[in-house]
């Protein structure tokens, strides 16, 4: 695309005179020299509205931060109305959006994770330490939800490199160090292929293997999604497959439930495994399109990725599904699965109203299965050794397995491999090393911050989908946080609401106004048990979305179970 | 037709409807903030909650769509506490400031916090305290009391069709806002202050001016452009406050224009409030008597040479009066097209909008000829986004390159392509021939020329060739611009034989043929040509007729009288006093009552019945209010060569187009803003 020097875009739209004698306000003239950086950066790539996104983060990844002058030029260039950029724009942690009259941030910005297992592993700490170890004017340290790091806490990002057990002398050599190749997964393409992977889709691909059978095996198995939500994944191809197509798929890989690093895990070690469930999944339910939706705070898993997804597609695998990756931009909102489409069509990550459900209208309008990364990653396993392999593991009459990501005060934490049922205190001590010296175990998050916390005497309970709801709490992405009699139940619920109010879409009222006042309302010495509950109910019962539903969970858990600690 | 029960009543509703709607239907109002049925759905508020049975969580009745066999319950314990939870958050933050607001007393925050009892907050935190963003020279801005409900965002990319109002950033620290704080460029911004429920957008120029209840209201319609909006007129004193819409599906639905709302401060300004004649070439002071007596000596001295020139905010009442007056001279030289258009008196169906403007919502393929919607009527414009956003539509303008706020392609500038089109070489005339409701929309840019006559009588041949007018359709739409225009049409107020049309007044008073010439409010003319004329203006501002004007009788406003208008469709809609006239200012019809008495040929009428009665009398269409039918079809039109010139839109400022508006502080300030681009920015005002 040529284009003459100072355009203006011409979207002031107004009466005839209107546009003829309009001189541009600020902010509506494109500057030339904006214009050509964006031009270049976005080369002959297609100026599709869906791609918003991905273009920010090539703006901020080559500047630093998004001028008004880049996002006025992205605006012309993508033939968007400017506000529009600017909303999408500022809906996400990732994007610094610099105006006319604002200095830009310094060049390098350290995020420290403040959640729960960080914070307990001393966030608070490093955060100050590293303000004062560091020139303010070159470097920016500012907290940071969760990043999938809880069992290396605590754990911070150099840009968005990572930086385990941090302290300010490792975050220093981070800083001064350039990392740039990805490193290379544990088991790449063709270790893969040479223990037999891509077996299985072939079998699909060739019709060596029928649809139904491949549900079939899932629906015997048990596999439930384990994002967070535990819906029967066969029960959700069928559902997707009864809608009229053209279908479409989305892998959920934005993992931003607090102390949840699994999926991370999973395709550290074998991505291809996930890949291929994928396309399994994909081909049952006809999906011409994959998007894997990735969080920003995965840099290495991109790079990781866009070096062996071309290989998938050279060796033909990927002839029934394009396969496309998006990158999220820091919203912990997009990995519930409707914010996500919204933000894969290159918008604000608001959730939408259900009914419709994203099976029926999702990304695009069209019929749209979500998965979650690990719940794919598991597609091979149970159709090659079969769904008896599957059942055949389990505790408390639950089968099945599942992936823990374990964190907090244990000796070993860790995605821990277990079977369904297994209980919070076989997680410490049979799997996780025990207590962490000089820690009494005194409760523990089963799923997460919204999952709720529970105390020590109930850490006999089996933890899996439909156990835990009765006691206000449930296992959602099996994150479970184990805290001790050094934790302050105070100070982990305000932690957690905080970490909500910092990740309300701020859609619906109960939950932008509830997760804000309620952190104010914890943070006095006493706790107005009414008010708070009140409040708890009402973010409860009114919220839009699964965050503000959840919200409270901690807090009711903690008048529940740890009344001492904060009346 | 799904069936649920709402409260134990049954109620069957059409497919597609929420919730929230079957219990309307059921005659349960539920309380809403973010729910307005012209806008998409956004189910943000929560205020709305209802038990669904099965449901462990209430549900958002306004985001939900109605199913068979649905248990609804909007009063149980559940609901009410939900609901008023809901009611709390809202009130969290809101400064509670209702004494002094100006959405007092009309505020939705307001009674459903008194109805909820909530009217003050259990949570003593800090408020949020929230900057107040620029929007422009209309809207003022109050954004501690918003309650992120996005009505004004969703009407303004909706209806208005611009993409200025945003919501940014996220949670707690989500704010609207104007990209980068410019002024929120729409003709209709106005409307976001009704829409908004609590009180955050209110009207900039109103600003603490009164309170509700303080007010006067008087209902009556627009006489900004020549849709006939429908409007409440708020009066405090005799001073006109504010101009609101009325709700009228057919006309404006809810809307209207920022001109319509916000050019009444006009009303003050430069007003005639005393009659004036000129003497030793000075406008001296007169009394009623003096003036009345030079003007009527004028006139019967001229007899049949004397003219007259209607402008484009008269009554259908002074209208007949001046054509009853002009006959009793035996004056046949009388227009009421001052822009000149080529408009056909004789058949009433080449002068209307005959669709009727809701009918642009059947319409499928639509032809613009000659106008700018955008600025002529932008109530209608906004009709014309709404059926393009309905989809499917196929629309094509000739004429002048607007940016309107759908696409629309441009088929070319004036006559040229009409004729391609019309003589069914153009790809469009395909289009519209194919369409099962197609549509014309003529302007008057396409027929004020010379060749006016030619093109319309070019419109009508492509209308009748391309199916355009049919048994059960008549898209033949012609848009005007004057609210008194169709009015003075049904009344005949054009050349009697021998008479002379407008361009033929002024020339025959620069070549001193026209002795004198009647200006009733017609303000719009090039007075310049009047030559040596004897003018007599009847009117209520010092615009440019009266400044040229020998004797000036002061006359009444819309807002100041009983009057008639007929729309564009041909709508007969009454507009009402809701004011005196200021000074000794008359209501018009009386003022040429009084004048036909000097004239020793007294009218027939000698109060508004009479008038009205009259009016009848001259067209039957005056004894049906509020209809629109097509007019009759017949031949009208001359054909002939068309020239070449492009057609203009008659109107370049939106802003200013009539005495009133070019009066009004508020309307100078807009053309300021929005044409001459000085925007300020920041945070003023
Ligand atoms: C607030 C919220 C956050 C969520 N975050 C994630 C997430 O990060 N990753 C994920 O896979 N699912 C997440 N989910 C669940 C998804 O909505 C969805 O149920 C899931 O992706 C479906 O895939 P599955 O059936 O394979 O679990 C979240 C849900 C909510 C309400
Ligand atoms: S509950 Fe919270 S995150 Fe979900 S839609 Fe409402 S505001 Fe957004
Ligand atoms: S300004 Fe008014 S209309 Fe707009 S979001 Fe806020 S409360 Fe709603
Ligand atoms: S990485 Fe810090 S809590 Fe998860
Ligand atoms: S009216 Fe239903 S959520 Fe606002």
């Amino acid at each position: 695309m040529s284009q003459a020097p100072a355009e203006i875009r011409k979207h002031a739209r107004g009466g005839e005179g209107r546009r003829k004698a309009r001189a541009q306000p600020k902010g509506r003239q494109v500057e030339p020299g904006a214009l050509s950086d964006v031009q270049a950066l976005l080369g002959d790539k297609p100026r599709q509205r869906d791609l918003l996104i991905e273009y920010l983060h090539l703006i901020q990844d080559r500047f630093g931060h998004l001028s008004a002058e880049h996002l006025a030029a992205l605006a012309y260039e993508m033939k968007l109305a400017q506000a529009e950029v600017y909303e999408v724009a500022s809906f996400y942690a990732h994007f610094d959006i610099v105006r006319e009259d604002e200095t830009p941030p310094p060049a390098q910005t350290i995020r420290v994770c403040d959640s729960l297992s960080c914070e307990m592993f001393g966030a608070q700490t490093l955060l100050k330490d590293l303000e004062a170890a560091l020139d303010p004017k070159k470097v920016r340290v500012i907290r940071a939800p969760c990043m999938g790091a809880c069992d290396k806490a605590p754990a911070c990002a150099v840009g968005h490199e990572q930086v385990f057990q941090a302290t300010p002398e490792k975050v220093k050599t981070a800083l001064a160090a350039h990392h740039h190749e990805a490193p290379k997964p544990k088991k790449d393409y063709a270790a893969y292929i040479a223990e037999g992977g891509y077996t299985l889709l072939g079998d699909c691909l060739d019709g060596r293997l029928t649809r139904d059978d491949l549900i079939k095996r899932i629906d015997d198995a048990g596999l439930r999604g384990l994002g967070g939500a535990g819906f029967p994944t066969g029960r959700k191809w069928k559902l997707v497959r009864q809608e009229k197509g053209p279908r479409l798929m989305c892998v959920n890989g934005d993992e931003g439930e607090v102390g949840t690093f699994k999926d991370r895990h999973y395709l550290d070690i074998d991505p291809h495994r996930f890949l291929e469930g994928m396309l399994v999944a994909a081909w049952v339910v006809e999906a011409a399109e994959v998007y894997i939706y990735l969080r920003d705070e995965y840099p290495e898993l991109r790079a990781m990725l866009l070096a062996e997804i071309p290989k998938v597609e050279a060796a033909g695998l990927s002839r029934a599904t394009k396969i496309h990756l998006r990158r999220g931009a820091g919203a912990y909102i997009c990995g519930e699965e409707s914010a996500m489409i919204e933000s894969i069509e290159g918008k604000r990550g608001l959730p939408r109203h259900r009914p419709p459900y994203v099976a029926q209208v999702g990304l695009f309008g069209r019929p749209t299965l979500v998965q979650n990364i690990e719940t794919l990653w598991w597609v091979r396993d149970i159709a090659e050794k079969g769904a008896d392999w599957f059942t055949g593991h389990g505790r408390r009459d639950r089968k099945g397995l599942r992936s823990f990501s374990v964190s907090g005060r244990v000796k070993k934490p860790g995605v821990v491999l277990a079977p369904a049922g297994v209980s919070a205190r076989e997680l410490v001590e049979e799997f996780c090393g025990g207590m962490l010296d000089g820690h009494v175990f005194k409760g523990y998050l089963p799923g997460g911050a919204s999952g709720g916390i529970l105390p020590e005497s109930m850490s006999d309970l089996p933890l899996d989908f439909g156990t835990l709801e009765q006691y206000g709490c449930f296992v959602g992405s099996h994150a479970v946080v184990i805290l001790s009699d050094k934790d302050n139940m105070k100070d982990v619920a305000i932690n957690l609401m905080r970490f909500f109010e910092d990740e309300s879409c701020g859609q619906c009222t109960p939950c932008r106004v509830g997760t804000e006042k309620a952190v104010k309302l914890m943070a006095k010495p006493k706790w107005d048990e009414p008010l708070i509950a009140e409040l708890s109910q009402a973010m409860t019962d009114a919220s839009i979305c699964g965050l503000g539903q959840a919200a409270a969970n901690p807090v009711k858990s903690v008048l529940k179970h740890f009344r001492g600690d904060v009346l | 037709m799904p069936k649920l029960k709402v409260d134990d009543v049954e109620v069957e509703v059409p497919a597609g409807f929420t919730v929230l709607q079957a219990c309307e239907v059921a005659g349960v109002e539920i309380p809403r903030f973010c729910y307005h049925d012209r806008l998409s759905i956004a189910g943000n508020c929560r205020m709305c909650l209802v038990e669904m049975e099965k449901s462990p969580k209430p549900i958002a009745s306004c985001a939900m769509p109605a199913a068979d066999n649905m248990v609804i319950k909007t009063n149980t314990p559940m609901a009410k506490k939900a609901r008023q939870g809901v009611m709390e958050f809202l009130l969290i933050n809101h400064p509670l400031d209702c004494p002094i607001c100006d959405q007092g007393g009309e505020c939705d925050l307001q009674d459903q916090a008194v109805a909820y009892g909530m009217d003050h907050s259990r949570y003593k935190e800090n408020k949020r305290a929230v900057k107040d963003k620029y929007m422009g020279p209309l809207v003022k801005t109050i954004m501690t009391r918003c309650i992120h409900c996005t009505r004004c965002v969703r009407f303004a990319t909706e209806v208005a069709g611009v993409e200025d109002l945003g919501l940014l950033y996220r949670g707690e620290n989500a704010q609207i806002t104007t990209y980068l704080e410019k002024a929120f460029a729409s003709e209709l911004s106005g409307n976001v202050i009704d829409l908004c429920p609590v009180g955050a957008l209110t009207s900039k120029p109103y600003a603490f001016t009164a309170r509700p209840w303080e007010l006067r209201k008087t209902e009556s319609v627009d006489v900004s452009d020549a849709l006939g909006s429908n409007i409440r007129i708020d009066v405090r004193g005799n001073e006109v406050l504010r101009v609101l819409p009325r709700l009228n599906e057919d006309v404006n639905e809810e809307w209207i224009s920022d001109k319509a709302r916000f050019a009444c401060d006009g009303l003050k300004r430069q007003r005639l409030d005393r009659p004036y004649v000129r003497k030793n070439g000075k406008l001296q002071p007169a009394s009623w008597d003096e003036a009345l007596t030079v003007a009527a000596e004028k006139l019967k001295a001229a007899g049949s040479k004397a003219a007259a020139i209607v402008g484009d905010l008269c009554d259908a009442e002074s209208m007949v009066a001046l054509k009853d007056l002009m006959a009793g001279l035996g004056a046949t030289s009388i227009d009421c097209r001052q822009d000149g258009a080529k408009l056909d008196a004789s058949v009433r169906g080449a002068y209307l909008f005959n669709a009727g403007i809701a009918g642009i919502e059947q319409a499928d393929a639509i032809l613009l000829i000659g106008t700018n919607p955008r600025a002529e009527a932008p109530v209608l414009s906004a009709r014309l986004r709404k059926r393009f956003l309905a989809g499917s539509l196929k629309i094509a303008a000739i004429g002048p390159k607007v940016e309107m706020t759908f696409p629309m392609e441009n088929l070319g500038a004036g006559a040229p392509t009409l004729a391609e089109v019309a003589e069914g070489r153009h790809a469009f005339f395909e289009t519209l021939k194919g369409a099962k409701k197609p549509m014309l929309i003529i302007g008057q840019g396409a027929l004020r020329g010379a060749n006016g006559a030619a093109v319309l009588a070019a419109v009508r041949s492509l209308a009748e060739k391309a199916g355009v007018v049919k048994e059960d359709w008549n898209g033949f739409c012609v848009l005007h611009t004057a609210a008194a225009r169709v009015g003075g049409l049904d009344l005949g107020l054009v050349p009697g034989a021998g008479g002379r049309d407008v361009a033929g007044i002024l020339d025959g008073a620069g070549r001193g043929e026209v002795p004198v010439v009647y200006l009733l409010g017609s303000d719009e003319i090039d007075t310049s040509k009047l030559g040596s004329a004897f003018v007599i203006y009847q009117g209520h501002h010092g615009d440019a007729g009266a400044n040229r004007a020998d004797v000036i009788l002061p006359g009444a406003a819309y807002t100041e009288k009983n009057g008639t208008y007929v729309n564009t469709e041909g709508r007969v809609q009454l507009g009402r006093l809701a004011a005196f006239p200021p000074g000794e200012a008359r209501e018009d019809w009386k003022i040429l009552r009084a004048l036909s008495e000097k004239l020793g040929q007294p009218l027939p009428y000698d109060n508004l019945g009479q008038v009205r009665r009259r009016l009848v009398a001259v067209n039957p269409v005056f004894g049906t209010l509020e209809e629109a039918k097509p007019g009759a079809w017949g031949a009208f039109g001359q054909a002939g060569a068309m020239g070449s010139e492009p057609f203009a839109s008659p109107i370049s400022n939106f802003y200013m187009t009539d005495p009133i508006s070019r009066a009004s502080p508020t309307m100078a300030e807009c053309t300021s803003v929005f044409l001459n681009g000085q925007a300020r920015t920041g945070t003023h005002g």
